[in-house]
């Protein structure tokens, strides 16, 4: 394993302004394109720390594909009933490290929600496990598991993560 | 009935006999919620604790919360478990603080008393003083101080435990035919855990007992079932409920994506949609008969769902009148192939906080809370499928919301 931060600064911008580009969609509710990060083959999990620490695969949300993630919106957009609110995002430092199958990085995340005339609470607390490839030139997700450490969700959990 | 209680005294009495109303003080009252934990949650009813296979070898154990009282459940030896409160009898510490583990013994870290996994006291330090100094006076026996130990019936699979002397034995207290729909799924086949989700809602807990025992609202809340014939209102369904009234099963059978009649009184139906990646709508027929839905609330503390694949039991953690945790514990058979495994797994996310259906019964629940809160004297109404108590062959009614209040009504004698 190579320690691509000492390395490989240009790389290390373009993982980040990934980032900053999946959290802007994630928090101002473009989930249409939220999808497109992912490849069409992939996998996408939040999942309780202790299903995660047992081996359990278990998730509070799961996609095993880019299609499934659309599938995730169109229930968000066309089927789902919850309460209006707002997510934004808290990422933490990122480490990055290059491996044989990708970039694979590590960072916390806090998600803060609001609901209306409601004192704003954290919905999650939780450290993102992702592997990215390059593909044509563009980064992709190929895995992003979302590991939450606050397993009593405050009711729903409705955006993702 | 006649009784005077802190709830008449509060002007908390149901007036009307129709069962077709509930008071939304049921929801909201201090006084009725604590009588609600005397009498059901400490009284003569079986409660949900664990899957057996949580807890596989002599000295595994896992911690929960029946009612109020948080306790140890522990396999105490190869064929026995036992359910002990978590609370010290010296100094009334809740000592053990870890979700679940191994142990020897059952150790308060305060003073180190000691108890054996059956909650006997087993080791008091300075129990004979220092140096002939201090100690417990010589009357003192440990006999008398064990850990308050719970009655435990292991069911298929199944941890059951109960506060009280009264409670008759578990089969009995399902009645035969809840008994028949209990082993449809837990047939004694051996149970493996697949994973959990926790979410606290902020409802009263019998909130979720209605949501389940209430079909009519599946049929409408819940636009991803409908859309794609998952569970509607026209399809071959049954509610049924036990001889006290207590318990009740949903039970309905998967149709197709379809626009009827049915769908016309459905707002926002969404006849054309389609999935992109179907596969979690990948259903395999597993158990005998035709249906395809067994939804059953036992009361009063948990949900043991099988909906298409997916298995669950939902266990309910009261907090006050106004809230209650959600514990689903996600299980498949034992000897499941991978392939099941992985599709129970991808089942799982119609359920649970995140739920493309569980999500919306969290939020519309609160959003009933809301509703009754600052109103305590309004009534709701429960009569579709009219006032009667009685199991049906059809989804269009709230009779076992009815059945569940003539039980709760006579145990709170209100």
């Amino acid at each position: 394993m190579i320690r691509t931060a000492e390395t490989d600064t240009a790389l290390r911008g373009r993982v980040r302004d990934l980032y900053d580009a999946y959290y802007d969609t994630l928090d101002d509710v473009r989930l249409a394109d939220w999808p497109d990060f992912f490849l069409p083959d992939c996998l996408y999990r939040v999942i309780p720390r202790e299903n995660f620490e047992r081996g359990y695969t278990l998730s509070t949300m799961q996609a095993e594909s880019r299609g499934m993630l659309q599938d995730r919106v169109t229930g968000l957009t066309t089927t789902q009933m919850y309460a209006p609110r707002y997510y934004r995002r808290f990422p933490g430092p990122l480490r990055i490290s290059a491996t044989a199958d990708g970039i694979r990085t590590r960072h916390n995340l806090l998600i803060v929600q609001t609901l209306i005339d409601r004192q704003s609470e954290i919905v999650l607390s939780a450290v993102c496990h992702d592997r990215i490839v390059d593909q044509d030139g563009r980064l992709y997700f190929a895995e992003r598991i979302v590991v939450i450490d606050s397993e009593m969700i405050p009711n729903s959990l409705i955006y993702p993560a | 009935m006649a009784e005077t209680s802190a709830c008449a005294r509060n002007g908390r009495v149901w007036e009307t006999g129709d069962a077709g109303k509930v008071p939304y003080w049921v929801y909201t009252d201090q006084d009725v919620y604590q009588r609600e934990l005397q009498r059901i949650w400490y009284g003569p009813h079986w409660l949900y604790c664990a899957l057996e296979c949580e807890i596989p070898n002599v000295g595994d154990f896992k911690t929960t919360t029946l009612g109020e009282r948080p306790v140890i459940v522990v396999r105490s030896a190869e064929d026995e478990i036992s359910v002990v409160e978590n609370r010290c009898a010296h100094r009334g510490v809740k000592f053990c603080q870890a979700r679940q583990g191994h142990t020897k013994d059952l150790l308060c870290p305060y003073h180190q008393w000691a108890y054996d996994l059956k909650g006997n006291l087993v080791g008091v330090p300075f129990r004979r003083g220092v140096k002939r100094q201090g100690g417990m006076p010589r009357d003192f026996d440990p006999g008398n101080h064990g850990l308050n130990r719970l009655r435990v019936e292991v069911v298929n699979g199944v941890v059951w435990a109960t506060f009280s002397d009264e409670t008759p034995p578990f089969r009995a207290y399902l009645g035969e035919k809840f008994w028949a729909h209990y082993t449809r799924v837990y047939d004694g086949r051996k149970l493996e855990v697949l994973g959990y989700n926790r979410q606290h809602i902020p409802a009263n807990w019998k909130l979720m007992m209605e949501n389940i025992k209430d079909p009519y609202h599946a049929g409408l809340l819940h636009v991803f079932f409908v859309t794609f014939g998952l569970f509607r209102a026209d399809q071959k369904s049954a509610v049924d409920i036990d001889e006290t009234g207590r318990h009740g099963i949903l039970i309905s059978r998967k149709g197709e994506q379809e626009v009827n009649d049915v769908t016309a009184d459905l707002r926002n139906f969404q006849g054309d949609l389609k999935l992109a990646d179907p596969r979690i709508l990948d259903v395999v027929k597993e158990f005998p008969g035709e249906d395809t839905v067994g939804m059953i609330t036992v009361f009063p503390s948990v949900i043991l769902q099988q909906q298409v694949n997916s298995l669950t039991s939902r266990q309910i953690v009261p907090k006050g009148p106004a809230g209650f945790d959600f514990h689903w514990t996600h299980w498949c058979y034992a000897d499941d192939t991978p392939e099941m495994k992985l599709r129970r797994t991808r089942q799982a996310n119609l359920f649970g906080p995140a739920g493309f259906v569980s999500a919306d019964d969290g939020e519309i629940i609160e959003m009933s809370q809301q509703g009754f809160s600052p109103s305590d004297m309004e009534e709701a109404l429960v009569m579709m499928g009219g006032r009667e108590i009685a199991p049906t062959d059809y989804m269009v009614t709230e009779t076992a919301i009815r059945s569940m209040y003539r039980y709760w009504r006579e145990v709170m004698g209100l």
